[in-house]
């Protein structure tokens, strides 16, 4: 890990959220956890965990959060009953998975999926030996365990460098999704300008406390803007295929996916960015 | 007792269907507030009793009942006694009259408890909410006081449908109804609550996103009929009168848009298939006819799966038909063996709806059914609709030689005959099943397409099983 003096902004604002969160729950109905907030405060809570007690226990957290958003999913989907081992095995890759980042195998991680877990999702696909949309569960279940196991692992990769960059990269996520939102109607240079302007601010203002040089932050500010505007417009489309209405979010009806959006393009891109540029690690 | 049933619910059930079945409640405070109740929902798998019992108040767990089936849950002992002791139910026999059960949840419903029941009986097999017993209606009626409480569950059916070997972790929801006092007769009142559970169905599957439809299976035509009777002009015409993509499978293979003719992509197995046919007709006797003749047949059914493979058609006319063809032209090789039964049964084993024992006595009577099955190519084509022309031998030969074209080996007056015989045969067997038309074949082409066109408009694209 790079951030050796612990961080106390971090868990504060998990209390603050947890408070918040405790009160929503008093109300019985009358108010409502903003969505962004939710997110903020599930990752407060991981991240706090890798930060105070242990990096392997926040890992296993992020795997269960995996495997729901991965369930959520695959109940949005229209599955067939012959598509059962397939899924089965898709879920039974997420423990194989946090265990390979639990022991730090980089290099089996970044291959499991694209690899071996792509050649043995249609196999056990097939296994239900019904021939007719073979094609499309496999590309479910694949499409499932890309962004809700691949992806959220990177995630853990990310907080096992630094909780602070993993932390700006939620923060990034959070504005980016409050930009979007109000400023809906602006064309998307305007949008993605203001984007720019404020997580450039955030990255370089940031610099000191997450140990990043400044012209990397700069890159940084430009890159993580672009990658929350993919990840959002593509997933919004996704979403919407799947009938998930961001006016009517309930859970397992989509809550969690919609709150994922943000963060699924921009935690690879930019753990690859870092491990590349910055030369951060020695993982195999 | 009661004490560790309550703990095994709320502390071991509870979490663990939360954690693994992702459990979402909505109307909860429907529940509250009542002291007793009938909860009534849909059924579709093992789950839902672990649902319903998840949506319960602490205090309920131990004064609720659900109605379960005897028969099923009898035997092994262990699974008996284990329903028994966390849902302590009210059996069902279905075997015996159902009075002493109605009985028993009067008794229950007095004495203050609850009752769960699943009036469609049994689980479903897609999802979808069946039809209510009557005994629903039965017990609201002899209880007015006690309210009737819809609960819909969504997700138990994909989590662990019938026929699942194993439940797999998918989100469930369960959305309870507000109470319902009905008045009636048993008949409304049944009907009334499957009207409400059906409401609460609607809303909920509105969620759920579908896949793509698979392409239809287009509507088959084969015109059939003697060698110069008209079976392709007729088939051209009616794929000239009709609308949308359609394909003619014949001599040649034709593609059609709104009946204008263009080019179509070539198809290997279509060149292997029009060589075939051409070694056929080219034939000096009936014995060398045979074998090509029964590859073309092959090959043409064969053609069928590529031409709805590549060219997604609304509609395929076939001059002939592979399977037919090949039922009637037995008449020629072993005409001693020649009935309707004979017909019906070949029908069947071709079509791959029938197997036939190693001793049938059928399979030496007819030893190319029994080469045809070992290589599995008893799958051909049931056309939908099938159009006999129906034309005198001699006309047709008369017809054959105005064209210029040299006699096949079976084109004689009397093989004709027994040919034309031989698909009357055929239609009468499949009359009973099938749209069968039979025309005279000596009218003009626009009568007959006429006629024809008036049944084709009701054939419609199936979904493909």
């Amino acid at each position: 890990m790079l951030d050796p003096v612990p961080e106390f902004l971090i868990p504060c604002l998990f209390a603050g959220l947890s408070l918040f969160r405790l009160s929503v729950w008093l109300s019985r109905g009358r108010w409502q956890m903003p969505e962004a907030l939710q997110l903020i405060w599930i990752f407060s809570l991981i991240i706090s965990v890798a930060e105070y007690l242990s990096f392997h226990w926040a890992l296993w957290m992020l795997a269960l959060y995996a495997f729901f958003a991965l369930r959520e999913f695959f109940s949005l989907v229209d599955i067939r009953i012959e598509d059962r081992f397939g899924i089965l095995f898709a879920y039974l890759s997420i423990p194989f998975m946090f265990y390979l980042i639990h022991i730090l195998w980089y290099g089996l991680f970044i291959i499991s999926i694209p690899v071996y877990t792509y050649l043995l999702v249609p196999f056990f696909v097939a296994a239900g030996r019904k021939t007719e949309g073979i094609v499309f569960s496999t590309g479910v279940i694949d499409f499932g365990l890309f962004f809700y196991v691949l992806c959220m692992g990177h995630i853990a990769y990310l907080i096992y460098f630094s909780e602070r960059m993993a932390a700006l990269m939620i923060a990034a996520a959070v504005i980016s999704g409050v930009v979007l939102k109000v400023l809906i109607r602006r064309p998307f240079v305007i949008r993605y300008g203001i984007l720019v302007v404020l997580i450039g601010c955030l990255y370089v203002l940031s610099s000191s406390w997450s140990g990043i040089p400044w012209y990397h932050c700069i890159a940084l500010g430009g890159l993580v803007p672009l990658l929350t505007c993919v990840g959002h417009f593509t997933l919004n489309k996704i979403e919407d295929d799947l009938g998930i209405r961001a006016d009517r979010l309930q859970p397992g009806r989509g809550r969690m996916i919609h709150s994922m959006r943000l963060i699924l393009f921009t935690a690879p891109v930019m753990f690859h960015y870092l491990r590349w540029f910055l030369h951060w690690g020695d993982i195999q | 007792m009661n004490l560790l049933r309550l703990l095994l619910h709320v502390l071991v059930f509870r979490p663990l269907l939360y954690l693994i079945f992702g459990i979402h409640v909505t109307g909860q405070n429907n529940l509250h507030s009542l002291k007793n109740f009938i909860l009534f929902s849909n059924h579709n798998s093992h789950l839902d009793i672990f649902l319903l019992y998840y949506t319960l108040p602490p205090s309920m767990i131990n004064r609720s009942h659900a109605v379960a089936a005897l028969d099923y849950f009898r035997k092994p002992a262990w699974l008996y006694r284990a329903v028994q002791f966390l849902f302590q139910p009210i059996w069902v026999d279905r075997t015996t009259y159902a009075g002493s059960m109605i009985k028993e949840i009067e008794a229950r419903l007095k004495q203050g408890h609850s009752i769960i029941i699943f009036p469609e009986g049994t689980r479903g097999q897609d999802g979808s909410l069946q039809e209510f017993q009557a005994g629903i209606g039965l017990v609201a009626k002899r209880n007015p006081g006690i309210p009737c409480i819809p609960a819909f569950l969504e997700g138990p059916e994909r989590s662990f449908p019938k026929k699942a070997p194993f439940p797999l972790p998918l989100c469930n929801h369960v959305t309870i109804g507000p109470p319902q006092r009905l008045d009636g007769d048993i008949k409304t009142v049944t009907f009334r609550l499957h009207d409400h559970l059906k409401t609460l169905a609607d809303e909920e599957l509105a969620y759920r996103q579908r896949r793509p439809l698979s392409p239809g299976k287009p509507a088959t035509v084969s015109v059939i009929g003697i060698d110069g009777s008209g079976k392709s002009t007729l088939s051209r015409a009616l794929i000239r009168h009709s609308s949308g993509e359609s394909c003619f499978v014949g001599d040649s293979l034709e593609r059609y848009h709104d009946g204008i003719p263009y080019p179509a992509q070539p198809l290997v197995m279509n060149e292997i298939r029009q060589w075939m046919g051409h070694r056929a007709k080219h034939a000096e006797n009936l014995s060398g006819y045979k074998i090509p003749k029964m590859a073309e047949l092959l090959l043409r059914d064969r053609l069928l799966n590529e031409v709805i493979r590549w060219y997604r058609p609304e509609r395929i006319v076939m001059d002939g038909s592979p399977l037919l063809n090949m039922t009637a032209w037995a008449v020629l090789y072993r005409e001693q063996f020649f009935n309707a039964s004979m017909c019906m049964k070949t029908l069947s084993v071709l079509t791959g709806n029938r197997k036939l024992k190693k001793r049938d006595p059928m399979l030496k009577q007819f030893p190319e059914l029994k080469i045809l099955n070992r290589l599995h190519l008893n799958q051909l084509h049931m056309p939908d609709m099938i159009v006999f022309l129906d034309v005198e031998p001699q006309l047709c030969l008369e017809r054959i030689q105005s064209r210029g074209e040299k006699l096949q080996a079976h084109e004689n007056p009397e093989q004709l005959a027994k040919l034309r015989d031989a698909y009357t045969l055929v239609c009468e067997v499949l009359a009973k099943t099938h749209h069968v038309l039979h025309l005279k074949g000596d009218r003009p082409v626009k009568t007959l397409v006429q006629e024809t066109n008036q049944i084709m408009e009701n054939l419609q694209c199936k979904p493909l099983t």
